[in-house]
């Protein structure tokens, strides 16, 4: 599984991201003796058994959750459709704030949870829908029923919709050499690196916490660009969440070449990653018959 | 007498501070502790009862009445034994706590106690350092299995300490302690994964968009419409054959 080897990419951590990571953890306990100090970015799997409870934290007096051991790193969900609806529905704000704030009678208390969401799912109950090499056997109700259990809001602040295909026999005899994790890594740190800097006085780490008034200053487009995703936007049938999360990612994308300034090219890629919503999410049915 | 140490409690990520009164009077032998505490604290009565018992001092049996301000609050987790030991045995005149007022205006005590006097691990102790450090408080004596994640946070003396009976010594002066000092902060970079991206073969579109989404911190859905894990299968058993000559 690719996602399993996320945290092979991921970029390195700051002293201070260190830090607000190691508090969380020192707090419940998961700290060793010998490293303190935790240095990798956390990745987080829970089983879709989980409770909303133990996924944004609580108690008598609110103990963290799991998006927030997830913080500065990777909150994995596998199989998203099964975890329970009301479990993903309670995610919903702290994707958006990267803070949560638990009230109980004793206590109120915010804790940080600026994490990345990464999630995987089949398109149908049978796994075959869309696909080139099998047909799928599922009837359309079902696969409806399946799908809304993933809520229009909570797929509207995934970033990066993409769709995973079988691997042809071919491909996997070949003895082409594959890049390896350090090579995709280095350019993952050179485009955080540039991040960083460029929001040092923003108390920001990473493109994906800009506000929208940042998104104004940094995320400049074009005249070309801007009727690109004009263009997009009408026949897409886009929320404005959804664009400010493509300029985003486009900006991400401009930074992992270097480039200061949003490229045609960047934003269409940033555009294409959101258009597979609209191919599995359907709501008009139209799409139902594979 | 009346005898005041400080420590440090948690709510949430944030420490904040609590001073420990602890006034032992004639009267008949009563232990109480007043100031909102929790179950856990509550607890802790017995747990410096007996490990003071067990490092040699007597627990004298007059009234004992010990406050934790700021008292509106409610107090939780067993860090606080050590704080309500020391003023306790200071209380009692096992500790010269008159002489050396400085020495306990600056000190934060944090540490769960053991019933034959060992000082344990606490949780949080990152935070209470940090906590400790903005309020300008000189040292803190915690025990040594926290010592290492304490001295992340430089100018602030780590006293580590294993039990109660050193404790005492150290504030008597009979014993010095050095401060814990960590010189390796970052040197543990090193990183190692069983895993890596080269095994798995093709996906480019997979692999691109799991970048990107490293890269910016972006949230990413992956939508597989074929099992995957057949192509795990498909290279589990290359690796087999590969491997079959044992």
């Amino acid at each position: 599984m690719l996602a399993r080897r996320l945290p092979t990419i991921l970029p390195d951590l700051s002293f201070n991201e260190a830090l607000e990571i190691s508090k969380i953890y020192s707090i419940v306990g998961l700290t060793s003796k010998e490293t303190p100090l935790i240095l990798k970015r956390p990745f987080r799997s829970p089983h879709h058994t989980i409770t909303a409870v133990s996924l944004v934290g609580g108690g008598k007096i609110p103990k963290p959750g799991e998006i927030s051991l997830a913080h500065h790193g990777v909150l994995f969900l596998d199989e998203l459709p099964e975890f329970n609806k009301n479990t993903l529905e309670v995610l919903r704000g702290p994707l958006e704030d990267g803070i949560v704030t638990i009230s109980r009678l004793n206590a109120s208390i915010t804790y940080p949870c600026n994490f990345m969401l990464i999630a995987s799912m089949n398109p149908c109950p049978c796994g075959y829908y869309g696909s080139k090499e099998k047909e799928c056997v599922c009837k359309p109700d079902q696969i409806k029923k399946y799908r809304n259990r993933i809520s229009g809001p909570l797929l509207d602040r995934i970033d990066l919709h993409i769709e995973v295909s079988g691997v042809k026999y071919t491909k996997l005899q070949s003895n082409r050499a594959e890049e390896k994790s350090e090579i995709i890594k280095e350019r993952v740190n050179k485009a955080r690196k540039i991040q960083i800097e460029r929001y040092k006085d923003y108390g920001i780490y990473s493109n994906s916490e800009l506000t929208p008034k940042l998104i104004e200053k940094f995320c400049k487009l074009n005249i070309e660009c801007k009727q690109i995703l004009e263009m997009a936007f009408e026949n897409l049938g886009l929320s404005a969440r959804a664009y400010s999360r493509i300029l985003k990612v486009a900006r991400t994308i401009a930074d992992l070449e270097d480039s200061e300034e949003i490229e045609k090219r960047h934003l269409a890629e940033a555009i294409q990653y959101r258009s597979l919503d609209r191919k599995y999410w359907d709501y008009d049915n139209k799409n139902y018959n594979n | 007498m009346l005898a005041i140490t400080k420590s440090i409690a948690l709510q949430g990520l944030d420490g904040y501070l609590i001073s420990i009164q602890v006034d032992i009077s004639a009267g008949m032998p009563h232990f109480e502790i007043v100031g909102l505490p929790d179950t856990s604290v509550r607890e802790s009565k017995e747990r410096v009862k007996t490990a003071i018992k067990n490092s040699g001092a007597e627990f004298l049996s007059r009234k004992i009445v010990i406050n934790l301000a700021p008292a509106n609050t409610r107090k939780e987790g067993s860090g606080l034994d050590l704080a309500i030991a020391v003023g306790v045995l200071a209380a009692s005149g096992y500790i010269d706590n008159t002489s050396n007022e400085e020495l306990f205006n600056n000190t934060i005590f944090v540490g769960e106690l053991s019933l034959n006097g060992n000082i344990e691990k606490i949780n949080g102790i990152l935070p209470i350092c940090i906590e400790a450090k903005r309020l300008g408080i000189k040292r803190i004596i915690l025990p040594k299995e926290n010592a290492k994640e304490a001295s992340y946070i430089l100018g602030i003396e780590i006293i580590a300490v294993e039990t109660l009976v050193e404790v005492m010594q150290y504030l008597n002066k009979e014993k010095e302690i050095k401060s814990e000092i960590n010189r390796n902060i970052l040197d543990e970079t090193k990183q190692e994964y069983s895993m890596d991206f080269s095994e798995v073969k093709g996906q480019e579109n997979v692999k691109r968009a799991l970048e990107i989404s490293a890269a910016g911190g972006h949230n990413c859905i992956l939508i597989r419409n074929t099992r995957l894990r057949k192509n795990n299968a498909c290279k589990k058993v290359t690796n087999h054959i590969t491997r079959s000559k044992f």
